[in-house]
């Protein structure tokens, strides 16, 4: 009867703290996601983003099996890396942002839309930084990457709002302006409202974007 | 009852067994490195450290833990530490890693145009958008330090050497013919778009032990490893009208190219100091083929063929010498015809392996070039062939170390028709060499290297040592050193008639220091350059004193050997500023050279006739976002040139006036109904100033007279559209 309850108790024991473990994963990454959209829409600020992407990493090598933190830690370095005025510095975070990519890609399964998007926000990155020489090899894989991403599943409202940031930022004669870029957004924004996410520690962020760059060309 | 107590034993003790760490994370000097990460490993507990380093963490964790720090651009920190609920406080210094912005290059001599590394002084795009290069390769690096514009002649003239020192080498391969065929004092374009290249390194000495047969310099075009465009594209311009089609697939490209060219149209608009009796006319086509074999491996294979032809008119005054006399005695007419037809092929491969320790640089190459050409009705047909072969093989280290060691076989076949007679030979020339870069630390780092060659024409060997040393001496800045031992087959021209000529040879010393900073470049170089073994040629017969004779097209009839020697020194200076005006990107060269030498006609040492002392280019280029409008704006500078005076005691002692020349460029970027398109214009020598390039005399010695540029004041448009490209995205392409 003894070893019985004790078996059990230890069953028991062990139960709460494999929950206890997941429980605590899914907590510490609601929290940091949380944490994450707060920042959308804000000034960007690069120490805030620093300590997210740091965050993101604690957990990321805390859990060798789970692909989220990495895709949220390449996210914050990805928005470093079109931060400030320091192309090395910037080419440097685009780096670390593509590391994190790679280690996830595996863990992540494939085809996986949200994987695609963020590796073509890597790229407009880069091309961001030297577009006058870079926007035909960058502007190219850029196209691949959203493609891939629609051909996985065409309703992700990010894979609208990265095209219509192109298209944004993209003169006129390149075939880009906010004529053109309207359409997009607004497709964007309906996306956002059907779109469901499979949950609170998955990819949020775009449509504060989205909506801040609809509403510019409104004007 | 009993097991609750454990229960809640055990939530009570790790909720006292808390442990606080803290301390602070800066690098190697002390300064504080803000935004680093420091946890535990395997647990969520860590901060990020504050604008002065700092940071701070409580943690459950109790026994041994695993500290690690985290930081961009530093090597990662592990320490194990005993957590027993006291105060862990420490101090923690990262080491940098070696980056391109921290570790040394070796720099002595090169000049980078690339895509891929952040710190290339110029980019690919720069070639094209630089007002006096026309959109030529050559031409934007002769505004480069170093350099030097030789107005009547095609070629790279480097630091005091001639045209012919200078090799142009795509993807290792050396190019027979980098230039449309040479017609007397007019300067041809290169036969390669700059668009085909994702990096380019002009050396003006110095240069790597993988490269030989060029006493002064080396142009390396790298082609690009994918198409960048996808469908088809229109060229429209003065001269030229040219289609070309890309298509790319995941594992492989192609594009193909094909233009018509006419000058009569240019001409007709640009007045020619030439008489033309058929202008310039040419018909071309490329095709490049690109197949990535594996993860790693990229074969490409590279074909072109051109066919040209045209016929002009020299009139040189006087009465005396060859030629048809011009009705009213005002000169005498030469009249010369060339049809020229090229074709050169190039397969690359290359590949890795055991994760990229290794790689392999092959490749095959085979170029034929024939000129049939008459000068004043007689023959002087021109035929070359050259087949190469390589294989370069790197071995990766550890610590950026690397050794590589490579071969090239080269079959060469020429021949040359002068006043009815043929000459032809043959060379088999082949290279070996190793090379190895070692950084002793991040601030020093060494390149030695040795090549051997032989070469079956002169049936000897050569060997040649090649060494570089850099040392960076801030974080910005750094020294460079290179030295060496240059060979190179002479003129073939001479060795129709003798074959038991030597290599000529060139020792090269270059000190290089140089400053780049956020977009902005400084660079010093001096130089010591010193010619050995060149062929004199004696021209006189036995006993009676030598004639010169300026003739460019004349066979070198005379005896010849190797006693000819030479030096050449100076210093260049470069400076490039992207920074300081928004939009605005320019720079500054200056570039002295203090050269003579004893070789070919020459009778005692004296500079050459290619040689000017004093260079000096200004270059300006805007982007108005406003207009997508690139605009460049180039002066050129370029002393005077001694040339041959008959009529002068002191040999060659006469100086050309100075090469003044100023040139703008713009191209506009726009749609034309809904693709995108490239319209662009170029003017040369703006202010129309009379530039005289060098003086020769008639047979008689008695009239000089100048050999200027082709027109003065000339223009050019033209325009790219991108068919594939649609400007406007339509509705449903979402």
């Amino acid at each position: 009867m003894k070893t019985t309850l004790i078996s059990a108790l230890a069953l028991v024991l062990s139960l709460t703290q494999l929950f206890a473990q997941s429980d605590k994963y899914n907590q510490a990454m609601t929290t940091t996601v949380d944490a994450l959209n707060q920042q959308e829409g804000k000034q960007p600020d690069v120490a805030a983003f620093q300590e997210l992407a740091n965050r993101f990493e604690r957990i990321a090598a805390a859990e060798p099996k789970e692909w989220l933190p990495r895709y949220h830690a390449a996210y914050c370095y990805t928005m470093l890396g079109v931060m400030g005025d320091d192309a090395s510095q910037k080419e440097q975070r685009l780096d670390k942002a593509e590391a994190m990519l790679k280690e996830m890609e595996t863990l992540a399964g494939k085809p996986n839309d949200e994987v695609e998007v963020l590796k073509a926000f890597v790229t407009q990155a880069r091309l961001a930084i030297d577009p006058m020489s870079r926007w035909q090899t960058y502007g190219a894989q850029f196209g691949e990457h959203l493609a891939a991403a629609k051909a996985a599943n065409a309703d992700n409202p990010r894979i609208y709002v990265l095209e219509g940031t192109s298209l944004f930022y993209t003169p006129e004669q390149f075939g880009g302006g906010k004529k053109v870029a309207k359409p997009v957004l607004e497709k964007a924004l309906e996306k956002f409202v059907t779109f469901k996410s499979p949950g609170a520690i998955y990819p949020q962020w775009g449509k504060g974007q989205a909506e801040w760059m609809a509403a510019q060309c409104k004007q | 009852m009993k097991p609750l107590y454990i229960l809640l034993f055990l939530f009570t003790t790790t909720a006292q067994a808390q442990t606080l760490l803290s301390g602070r994370v800066t690098d190697r000097k002390g300064h504080a490195l803000p935004g680093a990460n420091v946890f535990l490993k395997g647990t969520y507990d860590g901060a990020t450290t504050d604008t002065l380093g700092r940071f701070s963490f409580r943690t459950f964790e109790k026994d041994t833990a695993t500290l690690a720090v985290s930081y961009m651009g530093y090597e990662p920190f592990e320490k194990k530490l005993l957590l027993n609920q006291k105060e862990v406080v420490l101090t923690v210094k990262l080491e940098e890693l070696a980056t391109e912005l921290n570790t040394v290059v070796i720099t002595a001599g090169a000049f980078e145009a690339s895509d891929e590394k952040r710190m290339a002084m110029l980019k690919p795009l720069d070639i094209v958008t630089t007002a006096g290069a026309a959109a030529d390769i050559t031409g934007a690096m002769q505004l480069l330090p170093g350099a030097q514009r030789v107005g009547e002649q095609e070629g790279l003239f480097v630091r005091g050497g001639s045209g012919l020192e200078s090799k142009v080498v795509i993807d290792g391969m050396i190019v027979q013919n980098p230039f449309f065929s040479s017609v007397p004092d007019v300067q041809q374009r290169g036969r390669f778009n700059p668009f085909m290249f994702k990096g380019t390194s002009f050396s003006t000495g110095g240069y790597s032990a993988q490269y030989g047969q060029a006493l002064s310099s080396v142009l390396l075009l790298n082609t690009t490893d994918k198409t960048s465009n996808n469908g088809l594209g229109v060229s429209l311009n003065l001269a030229s009208a040219g289609l070309n089609y890309d298509h790319a697939t995941e594992k492989q490209s192609v594009s193909v190219v094909g233009y018509y060219g006419n000058l009569k149209p240019l001409f007709a608009l640009v007045r020619q100091n030439i008489e033309w009796l058929h202008e310039p006319e040419f018909v071309g086509s490329s095709l490049t083929y690109r197949l990535n074999t594996s993860q790693t491996g990229l074969l490409k294979v590279y074909g072109m063929y051109s066919d040209s032809r045209m016929s002009m008119n020299s009139v040189v005054p006087g009465t005396a010498g060859p030629g048809t006399a011009v009705p009213g005695g005002e000169g005498i007419k030469n009249r010369l015809d060339l049809h020229n037809r090229n074709a050169f092929t190039t397969s690359t491969y290359t590949d890795s392996w055991g994760d990229g320790k290794w790689l392999l640089n092959s490749g095959f190459s085979y170029s034929r070039n024939s000129d049939d050409m008459a000068f004043d009705g007689q023959g002087m047909d021109r035929l070359d062939e050259r087949t190469q072969a390589r294989v370069v093989l790197t071995r990766l280290l550890s610590g950026n170390n690397s050794l590589l060691f490579g071969g090239e076989v080269h079959g060469i076949n020429l021949q040359n028709g002068f006043g009815g007679i043929s000459y032809s030979l043959r060379d088999q020339y082949a290279a070996a060499f190793a090379e190895t870069e070692i950084y002793l630390s991040r601030q020093l780092a060494g390149r030695v290297g040795v090549r051997t060659e032989y070469s079956s024409l002169l049936n000897r060997f050569n060997l040649a040592p090649r060494l570089s040393l850099a040392y960076k001496t801030g974080a910005y800045s750094q020294v460079s050193l290179a030295a060496g031992q240059f060979f190179q087959n002479p003129d073939y021209r001479y060795l129709y008639l003798n074959s038991n000529l030597n290599f000529e040879r060139a020792d090269h010393l270059i000190l290089n220091y140089q400053v780049m900073r956020s977009s902005r470049t400084f660079r010093v170089e001096t130089f010591y350059k010193n010619y050995a073994q060149l062929v004199r040629e004696y021209t006189g017969q036995p006993g009676s004193p030598d004639r010169f004779d300026t003739n460019p097209y004349r066979f070198p009839w005379g005896r010849t050997d190797n006693r000819g020697y030479g030096y050449a020194q100076g210093f260049d200076l470069f400076w490039r500023d992207q920074k300081t005006v928004k939009g605005l990107d320019y720079w500054v060269t200056y570039s002295y050279v203090d050269t003579r030498r004893l070789f070919q006609q020459y009778q005692v040492l004296a500079t050459p006739t290619f040689a000017s002392n004093h260079n000096v280019s200004l270059v300006a280029k805007r982007w108005f976002d406003k207009l997508k409008t690139s605009a460049g704006l180039t002066y050129a500078y370029t002393s005077g040139r001694p040339y041959y005076n008959p009529n002068h005691e002191r040999f060659m002692t006469d100086r050309t006036p100075a090469v003044h020349n100023v040139s703008f460029t713009a191209s506009k970027l726009t749609s034309i109904r809904g693709n995108f398109a490239v319209l662009y214009m170029a003017v040369d020598n703006l202010l129309n100033t009379r530039n005289v390039f060098t003086y020769r005399y008639t047979a008689d010695g008695q009239t000089r007279y100048a050999v200027g540029p082709q027109s003065y004041r000339s223009f050019f448009v033209g325009m790219q559209i991108f068919l594939s490209r649609k400007a406007v995205v339509k509705q449903e392409d979402l």
